[in-house]
């Protein structure tokens, strides 16, 4: 078997990967002395794949909003049963989630990896849809959707997307709407299997006091498909650079109002180390601009224009990247505004270089601290796996960037054109 | 290579002045946590009190006055975290601060983070900002109107407020039925004067725990100890132990009107049985067996069979000798909802228990067990509850203990509990 192993002796961290013949590849990062072993086989398939060129096939097709996320919740049934509670004799707990750009299916358990792990690998491989059952999950979903109608943060996320992009499919909700799933059917939804689920566009990653070679004979007898595949075309439609509004409201039951805001980003490299180097920057920058030690928070917190559910965030994929922050606030459009003067304030007066010295520290220790958990790092590692990114090179990028590039990406990124606001307001 | 079985059991290292003093051993995570807890009764006269001493220490303390002086500084210490507040297990009432930061390994060598870390926590809990004898004004005005939107956002997650309004009633005339942070109309009397001199008194007379986890070395470990025994101490309180005992005479039904989608269902019970009785490791098997997760009865026959409820559980509050049931159901299966539930409690009574009930709740509590070395948070938790109610588990002996419990066993738990309130939040009231 070919493993390769890496070892980050900085952060005490060794990564064992394997390669399966059919492109899979499968990683294990020891955790000695853990009681938890966490595995996650995802699939490079989200919210934003609704339209694509199977392998082998020359036309495009579009499918419905909402199927990666519908396929999610159908390959948990099996024909004798739902494979949930297989999990649970185990004494293992299961879980699934979807989001823009993959779908992960994971569990976690303290004994029983092998068994566990086993059955992971083969429902995963294993769609078992019905017409029936495809009626019946419509339901269900529906549910689902409404109760996410119903939530203010996820509105007003969803609305500051749909602020930013006039056709980018991000905008678009991930489970999908009533309409749009109900032209679900089983045909499509192998379509889309068959599409996606191959091993070559899939990854396995555990994590916990496992043995690799074990693991990784596991993967290597169970993964099916020999052979790679070509490259699945996937189309994403043509937009602006430009915000497609710069305001949003809407009202829902909420006792105070709530806000989402951010920069559009319009450059970015969506892959490998430039990609990560510019996420660490623009990490660094907010946390600058509007973190607990800066003159911006804890004027507006003091001024009861915001509260502790203030936070900020960075995002860059594929084919998006943009910069949110929000929370309560009896008046976003005020805080809106101090944001603005506030950075048009740090362009005259340049950045601090020993605040950037200082939180660059702060961040990278608390990278670190989340590699004290299975879950965190599973998470990390899958969040940026399909971008060739390395969750252990953070640290190098921490150490090696320097404040020049901090201050080019202070001038790219918050650009005051690209700023959304979208509000939720009370009824 | 430290032998597996001392690794991640709390051990008491010292004691004096009423403070103990405990240390988790443990190699593997990259940070240390600090954790210093100060105890109370939960009291209707002391409760918003003792929740605004951490909320006023919080904002700033002699080193460092602001709370944008302590951002600075934790950013400074490789982005340590800190918190404060109040938690309340039975009827005490437990103020505690804790601090976790990257050990000198990750923060470039040299760095003496755990005495940096310690120095910071003892001055925030010792050297507040002081005026004239009392707290600053600015930040206890702020605090107890942030402390006032606290409690009152309490009606935000309809799941959880039903679940602790339903203990409220219950314990209605038992200190138990206070919230955590006390109530609103206990605000009024609170001023910077009165504050401090409750702060006062904690210090001096409040019985303390520290727990230190992580690979830490004996001096360190000398030097909190040492730093710490400098608190001036006086009679140090009794914190009494939590009455589980209460006959239900009659079984109470509330019901509150809120502007809901779905009805909230919570049903509460009487255990009596205590947490360091025998049988209480069979009251855990049957906490799993009725509601603890998707293998349990109530999922099983409220969810899966009857398709009444998204969510269904059973939790034991182990403290006060409680049980509830929960559940999200339909405002018009309040009826239907309830029979089944105890329906589901019958069947254990008559010992209707399945294997693969049995088997998937031992499993599901070692897995549980099993996860918290996982967390140093979690650790300190659970020897934080051993040390309160006396019982001097681990983890491996607490499995053991669970794995020797029969179906019978759980079947002779189950007749001592007995049903007490049922609440429901719902949009429709009954004429």
């Amino acid at each position: 078997m070919n493993i390769k192993t890496v070892e980050y002796k900085k952060i005490d961290e060794i990564m064992h990967i394997y390669e399966h013949s059919s492109g899979l590849r499968a990683f294990v990062i020891p955790k000695k002395g853990y009681s938890k072993k966490f595995a996650t086989f995802a699939t490079h398939y989200g919210s934003i794949n609704n339209e694509f060129v199977a392998p082998g096939e020359k036309d495009a097709i579009r499918v419905p909003d909402g199927i990666a996320h519908f396929l999610e919740h159908k390959l948990f049934e099996q024909k004798d049963g739902s494979v949930m509670d297989k999990f649970s004799e185990l004494g293992a707990s299961p879980n699934a989630y979807t989001s823009f750009n993959q779908t992960v299916y994971l569990f976690s358990c303290t004994d029983k990896f092998r068994e566990n792990f086993e059955l992971l690998l083969n429902f995963v491989q294993n769609p078992y849809i019905t017409d029936e059952s495809v009626e019946k999950e419509k339901g269900i979903i529906g549910q689902e959707i409404k109760m996410y109608q119903d939530d203010p943060g996820w509105r007003s996320f969803f609305n500051l997307l749909g602020a930013f992009y006039k056709n980018n499919p991000v905008k678009i909700d991930i489970a999908g709407t009533i309409d749009s799933i109900s032209r679900i059917d089983r045909e499509t939804l192998y379509k889309c299997y068959n599409t996606f689920y191959h091993p070559s566009n899939m990854v396995i990653c555990v994590v916990g006091d496992v043995e690799p070679e074990e693991v990784f004979g596991q993967v290597e007898a169970l993964i099916r498909s020999t052979g790679s595949r070509p490259e699945i075309k996937r189309i994403f439609p043509e937009d602006g650079k430009e915000l497609n509004k710069n305001y949003v409201e809407q009202k829902l039951a909420v006792a105070t109002p709530l806000f989402q805001m951010g920069f559009k980003d319009t450059m970015f490299d969506s892959k490998g180390i430039e990609c990560l180097k510019r996420e660490v920057a623009i990490k660094i920058l907010l946390e600058m601009i509007m973190g607990k030690s800066s003159q911006l928070y804890n004027q507006l917190y003091s001024e009861g224009l915001i509260n502790s559910t203030f936070e900020f965030d960075y995002t860059i994929e594929e084919n998006y990247s943009f910069s949110i922050f929000g929370g309560e606030s009896s008046d976003p459009s005020k805080v809106r505004d101090r944001i603005g003067d506030s950075i048009r304030e740090l362009r005259r007066k340049g950045l601090d270089r020993n605040a950037y010295e200082r939180i660059k520290k702060a961040l990278k220790g608390k990278f670190i601290r989340q590699l004290n958990s299975v879950e965190r790092i599973s998470h990390l590692f899958i969040g940026v796996y399909f971008k060739d990114v390395n969750i252990f090179d953070y640290p190098d990028v921490y150490d090696k960037i320097s404040f020049e590039y901090i201050n080019e990406k202070f001038e790219e990124h918050f650009v005051l054109d690209n700023l959304a606001l979208s509000v939720i307001k009370p009824a | 290579m430290q032998n597996r079985a001392v690794e991640e059991q709390a051990l008491k290292i010292a004691s004096l002045n009423g403070i103990d003093f405990y240390q988790i051993k443990t190699e593997k995570f990259k940070t240390n946590t600090i954790n210093i807890f100060f105890h109370d009764n939960l009291r209707k006269e002391t409760a918003a009190k003792n929740a605004m001493v951490p909320a006023v220490l919080r904002r700033g303390c002699e080193r460092f006055p602001t709370l944008r002086d302590i951002s600075l500084y934790l950013e400074e210490l490789y982005g340590a975290s800190f918190d404060c507040g109040v938690t309340k297990k039975g009827e005490r009432q437990i103020i505690q601060f804790y601090i976790e930061f990257v050990s000198d390994k990750y923060a470039g060598g040299n760095a003496g983070q755990f005495e940096k870390a310690t120095d910071l926590l003892i001055d925030i809990i010792m050297k507040p900002v002081v005026e004239k004898d009392a707290f600053r004004n600015d930040y206890v005005d702020q605090e107890k109107e942030n402390l006032r939107k606290l409690i009152e956002s309490r009606v935000n997650d309809k799941m959880q407020y039903a679940v602790d309004r339903c203990f409220e009633e219950m314990c209605k005339d038992e200190p138990f039925g206070i919230y955590d942070y006390g109530a609103v109309d206990d605000l009024a009397d609170i001023n910077s004067r009165n504050l401090f001199e409750h702060y006062k008194s904690m210090l001096e007379t409040y019985p303390m725990q520290v727990f230190i986890t992580g690979n830490v070395g004996e001096d360190k470990i000398k030097g909190i100890i040492d730093k710490l025994s400098n608190i001036k101490r006086g009679k140090i309180k009794k914190v009494d132990i939590t009455n589980i005992e209460k006959e239900v005479v009659k079984v109470r039904n509330v019901t509150e009107p809120m502007n809901v989608n779905q009805g909230k269902l919570s049903l509460g019970f009487r255990t009596n049985t205590s947490s360091n009785d025998e049988d209480y490791y069979a009251l855990m098997v049957y906490n799993g067996i009725l509601g603890g997760g998707i293998h349990s009865k109530l999922f099983q026959n409220v969810r899966e069979k009857a398709s009444l409820a998204y969510y269904v559980f059973s939790r034991l509050e182990k403290f006060k000798g409680l049980m509830i049931i929960s559940s999200g159901i339909e405002t018009d299966n309040k009826d239907k909802a309830i029979d089944i539930i105890l329906s589901q409690m019958d069947e254990i009574q008559k010992g209707n228990i399945s294997d693969y009930e049995y088997d998937s709740t031992l499993k599901a509590i070692e897995t549980g067990i099993k996860s918290l070395r996982d967390n140093q948070l979690q650790m300190v938790d659970f020897y934080l509850s051993q040390a309160i109610v006396n019982t001097d588990d681990n983890f491996e002996t607490l499995n053991e203990k669970i794995k020797k419990v029969s179906k019978q066993d759980v079947v002779e738990v189950s007749k001592k509990i007995k049903l007490d309130t049922i609440y429901f939040l719902t949009s429709k009231v009954r004429q």
